[in-house]
């Protein structure tokens, strides 16, 4: 038969007490961190999970960052396309007039006046600026894609535009793993290059306009309607791109939920249940302490006089 | 024959053994709370009788009683129960010390968080991401600089705490050795003394108490074997052995530990639990943070270089690249350097070591067309990459325009095509490129080999933290048991006490008794007549 000794009784007290104040320190640890894994060993499966999915989201919050830069860039591209649409819409309309009826060549110069005035703000278009980057020079956007000269007078000297030819680089952002994806628009591709180029052409109208020739004034409305549908063209691969970068965003933003949901499983703690825990614990302590006092407190001292 | 006052000296001798055995009793009370205290019980026995069998018998029937002697004084231990928990006791401070040094590496790694080495690292990728959108900005690239920073902060930070668990670890072998080598000593002069006066007969009871509790102690550090010799006691650990009745053999310090250790002899306690922690646990997660970052620096993985990109002169691929040089179209086949003003044609995969390799491919932008330098050194300018000695590079501390972002240049070679961004980005996304660990095979990403390493310290701390707590119950199971045996019960001690109290009374009121009958024998018998 197992001797009980004044020591034993203490010893297990205590021993008791420490372990169901651990128990209680592990469920207040949950507690207050409001976390289930707080340290590796406190679940070393879900420890590797949690590090991954915590990358993961780490990384997919920089994608989205990158899809937003790459969604104002396209806006921003957009923007300025719908821009140049509407200054050769206006020269068309201008065009028109100034090719047929009869137009005393005042006329004819004051329209010529108006071409070099839109050129000049399709210039301005075409070397436009996001963020200090040229948007429609590639990967070369540190310097202006129709960088031309100044005349004396201040008007810009645009002869050398069918020699220029911008950066065909891809400005690629990264919006997923190993998901790159190219969202800029070359300045040729928009405003054509050679004798396509918008610059020539309009140098071309006005010459002929400031000539009275209105035939061949007429002569380049065709190629307008050309620059029209080459913006109109790039205008749609902005925006099919931009759809697809919103799809991408959807994408991003779902996974971030899946992500951040699997993450909560893995390393949230249940407060339902923490709670019931921590109110049995107590109870239990309690109980035990009370136990305590009364074991310990009597021996046979107390009933001898 | 009996003599006259024969019942007063049996009442003598009952006085005496029962106020030796209330003295014990005492002596037991005193030492309820005493560490290591086994009680003891005044053994008695019935003296000898008068009228052994001889020659000179008298006629009288019967042995006569002489009253009651105690013969000795013992203590109540179990020799079984010693052994067992010197064994359990071992076992738990080998387990207990390696818990302890894992509940700290578990600190040290400190995950999951938001510091650890998984942030700095997320961030350190992330601004390589930042960067790929801005790569000419130079906030983006002082970014860049600081995570990367961050980062060989963090990795330095891991290793300089490693390195000082690893030094506590050694200074308290040092200590333990000191401890030893201090209850050998106790042993040793214990047994000269016990052997001394137990050659007189005696039981030197609270002294053998001392030595028990000593060889307990020293049972937790290491692992020993006690056996009781002429001399008194004889320690071992394993083959070695360490006290010979009043000498020790051994002169314990770091030293003779490890190699105690390496030979076998030392197989548990804590300065066992101490030496695995800093040559297995502490010198493995070492070695495997040491590895993640030569990996990421060094490690071979494999890129695909983008269509456009112009590879340095001289660059060796691993695989065949159909350039373009002067607008002339060849092949430069597998490990043939890349001719200057090359451009690839189409994608290429090839191998690069690591972060490190692939930087070197890029151009920078700090105006010249020198390709990048190699972006993480060694402190000590080795080649080989530790969690200690890896540093971002000067060069590019100094000016994080040498961050490497672009691999186009332009047509007459001249200069750098800022908006390029194909080396940032192929920066960004070694991320998630399998490594292969540098003269190993196994291949990972870098965050895979980050958090394999955390699910084993956290697999080995629940595994170490489970048998510490088996042992710890063991521990306590053999110590109840001995508790059971030799532990002092005031309740016991109270009623032997009243035992012990009520012989003693009795006792003086039979020596009373007796007295009451010599008085009237001499003072009331014949005086007719007085």
């Amino acid at each position: 038969m197992l001797r009980v000794t004044s020591n034993m009784m203490s010893n297990q007290l205590l021993q008791n007490l420490n372990r169901n104040a651990r128990s209680m320190n592990e469920t207040q640890i949950q507690m207050s961190t409001g976390m289930k894994i707080n340290k590796p060993s406190d679940d070393p499966v879900g420890i590797t999970y949690s590090l991954r999915y915590r990358g993961e989201i780490a990384s997919n919050e920089q994608y989205q960052k990158n899809v937003d830069s790459a969604l104002s860039w396209l806006g921003f591209t957009d923007t300025m396309m719908d821009q140049a649409g509407n200054v050769l819409h206006r020269l068309k309309e201008i065009t028109v007039q100034g090719s047929t009826g009869t137009n005393p060549q005042s006329a004819l110069d004051s329209v010529s006046q108006e071409v070099l005035q839109l050129k000049n703000q399709l210039v301005d278009i075409a070397n436009s600026r996001l963020n200090g980057k040229y948007v429609f020079n590639g990967q070369q956007y540190d310097k202006a894609p129709f960088d031309f000269p100044n005349y004396l007078d201040g008007s810009i000297d645009t002869s050398g535009a069918y020699v220029i030819q911008t950066d065909h680089g891809s400005v690629e952002y990264l919006v997923g793993e190993n998901v790159k994806i190219g969202i800029n628009v070359s300045g040729n591709d928009a405003f054509g290059s050679g004798n396509d180029n918008v610059f020539v052409m309009m140098d071309r109208i006005s010459h002929s306009l400031l000539a009275g020739d209105q035939s061949a004034v007429s002569d380049e409305l065709s190629n307008i309607e050309t620059s029209l549908e080459r913006i109109l063209t790039m205008r749609a691969e902005v925006g099919a791109k931009t759809n697809r970068v919103e799809l991408i965003e959807g994408r991003l933003k779902d996974l971030d939920l899946n992500l951040s949901k699997l993450q909560a499983k893995t390393e949230d703690a249940d407060y339902t249940e923490l709670i019931m825990r921590s109110q049995i614990q107590e109870n239990v302590y309690n109980a035990s302490l009370s136990a305590g006092a009364k074991i310990i407190q009597p021996s046979l001292v107390d009933f001898l006089r | 024959m009996r003599s006259t006052f024969h019942s007063i000296e049996t009442a003598k001798r009952s006085l005496f053994t029962q106020t030796a055995a209330l003295s014990t009793t005492g002596h037991n009370i005193a030492n309820a709370n005493t560490e290591g205290y086994s009680r003891q019980v005044v053994k008695m026995q019935a003296s000898l009788p008068i009228e052994a069998y001889g020659i000179n018998r008298s006629t009288a029937p019967g042995q006569l009683g002489t009253g009651v002697e105690f013969t000795s004084i013992e203590r109540i231990r179990e020799q079984f129960l010693d052994d067992q928990f010197r064994g359990e006791n071992s076992s738990y401070g080998s387990w207990g010390i390696q818990y302890d040094t894992l509940d700290k590496l578990e600190a040290i790694i400190n995950e999951p968080s938001n510091s650890g080495i998984r942030k700095v690292m997320d961030q350190f990728w992330n601004s390589f991401s930042e960067l790929s959108k801005n790569p000419e900005d130079p906030t983006a690239r002082k970014i860049v600089k600081q995570t990367a920073e961050s980062l060989t902060d963090a990795l330095n930070h891991m290793d300089t705490q490693l390195n000082n668990l690893s030094r506590d670890l050694n200074s308290n072998i040092e200590v333990k050795a000191k401890e030893i080598q201090g209850y050998l000593t106790s042993i040793a002069d214990l047994n000269h003394t016990i052997t001394r006066i137990e050659s007189a007969g005696n039981h030197a009871n609270d002294l053998r108490d001392q030595r028990d509790l000593m060889a307990d102690k020293l049972s937790r550090i290491m692992n020993i074997t006690v056996s009781e010799g002429a001399g008194g006691y004889n320690i071992s650990m394993g083959g070695q052995s360490l006290v010979e009745g009043s000498a020790v053999t051994a002169a314990v310090d770091s030293t003779f530990l490890g190699a105690a250790f390496a030979g076998g002899d030392l197989n548990s306690g804590e300065v066992h639990g101490m030496i695995i922690s800093r040559d297995t646990l502490l010198s493995d997660y070492q070695s495997q943070i040491n590895t993640l970052a030569n990996t990421l620096v060094n490690g071979d993985v494999t890129v695909k270089l983008p269509a456009g990109a112009m590879p340095p002169a001289g660059t060796i691929l691993t695989s065949d690249a159909e350039v373009s040089v002067s607008g002339v179209t060849s092949t430069v086949t597998a490990g043939q350097p890349i001719p200057a003003g090359a451009v690839l044609q189409k994608d290429v995969s090839t191998v690069v070591q690591g972060f490190n390799g692939l930087h070197q491919l890029g151009y920078t932008m700090d105006g010249s067309t020198d390709p990048g330098v190699p972006f993480f050194t060694a402190a000590d300018g080795g080649s080989v990459i530790t969690a200690g000695n890896i540093r971002l590079n000067q060069v590019i501390s100094d000016n994080p325009d040498k961050i490497a972002t672009s691999m186009r240049l332009s047509s007459d070679g001249n200069s750098v095509i800022k908006g390029n961004n194909d080396m940032a980005k192929l920066l960004t996304t070694l991320k998630d490129s399998m490594f292969t660990v540098p003269g190993g095979s196994n291949s990972s990403t870098i965050n895979g080999l980050f958090s394999s390493m955390v699910g084993q310290l956290g697999v080995q701390a629940q595994e170490t933290g489970r048998q510490t707590d088996n042992a710890s119950f063991l521990v306590t199971q053999v110590e109840t048991r001995r508790m059971s045996v030799s532990g002092v019960s005031l309740d016991e001690e109270m009623t032997n006490m009243i035992k012990f109290q009520h012989a003693y009374s009795a006792a003086s009121r039979f020596l009373t008794t007796f007295d009451q009958l010599l008085d009237k024998l001499i003072n009331s018998t014949g005086v007719v007549g007085r």
